[in-house]
């Protein structure tokens, strides 16, 4: 029931994940393993494609929060594109949206900056 | 009629997260609950849940949570967690400062904010050694 499918594509030399499905206790973890594996490689920036994502709880939005924690200490950046329906109210409820700015797509979040 | 079903009583292990979603659904299910609003449930159930799974009992020794739902008419939902561990009211707890950047942000503490916001009522009650937390959720016109 609880699926969470993370596809890393390399656009410009920049990383973007695509998180697609459903974020919870059960599997954030994952989500987390994929960004450190990313972090450990090198990667300064990631682009969250976020815009399949139908599901995430705090642990999920935790794991956002820590992943973007590592990669600023190390002067790196998480950017965040794609929100909709729950995901995006989430983010608005929390004001992640103001910690993290978001990006309607993928190719606005690759070219700030 | 309102319906209250057995309650489901399991450990407070987070694996046990998909079987308390799936009991909880089944009374969205009876009260007719819109589809478009199993999500904001499942966020419910989750942080309700995990909580207890995560903090409630000793770590190693996971002790029971009961989970009962009772329907008080069509799109009327309540839910109630039971558990025996560590007197813990939800309803005290501070609001998290949500104007911090992200080096001063925890990476946690958003849980019972969360609940608040999407139940359409929360209680709490400790009753001969249990937490009792209920919320409902109800149609949205």
């Amino acid at each position: 029931m609880s699926i969470v499918t993370i596809e890393r594509t390399l656009v410009r030399n920049k990383v973007v994940l695509r998180v697609a499905g459903r974020m919870d206790a059960e599997n954030s973890q994952a989500f987390e393993t994929h960004c450190e594996s990313c972090i450990s490689e090198g990667v300064t920036m990631l682009v969250l494609d976020l815009g399949d994502l139908t599901y995430v709880s705090s642990m999920g939005l935790g794991a956002i929060v820590r992943v973007a924690k590592q990669l600023r200490d190390g002067g790196g950046e998480v950017r965040i594109c794609c929100l909709t329906g729950l995901v995006r109210q989430l983010f608005e409820i929390t004001r992640l949206n103001h910690v993290f700015p978001t990006h309607d797509s993928v190719e606005s979040a690759l070219m700030e900056g | 009629m309102p319906t209250t079903p057995q309650p489901l009583t399991l450990l407070a292990k987070a694996d046990a997260l998909g079987a308390v979603t799936r009991f909880v659904r089944e009374g969205a299910r009876e009260a007719n609950l819109a589809e478009a609003r199993m999500d904001e449930l499942d966020l419910l159930v989750e942080e309700i849940f995990m909580n207890i799974a995560r903090h409630s009992y000793p770590e190693g020794a996971p002790g029971v949570v009961s989970v009962m739902y009772s329907v008080s008419g069509p799109g009327e939902l309540a839910v109630e967690f039971g558990d025996q561990g560590v007197e813990f009211n939800p309803l005290t707890i501070s609001p998290p400062d949500l104007t911090l950047e992200l080096t001063a942000r925890p990476v946690g503490g958003l849980g019972v904010f969360l609940l608040r916001e999407f139940a359409d009522s929360l209680s709490y009650r400790r009753e001969q050694g249990w937490n009792r937390l209920t919320f409902e959720v109800s149609a949205k016109p």
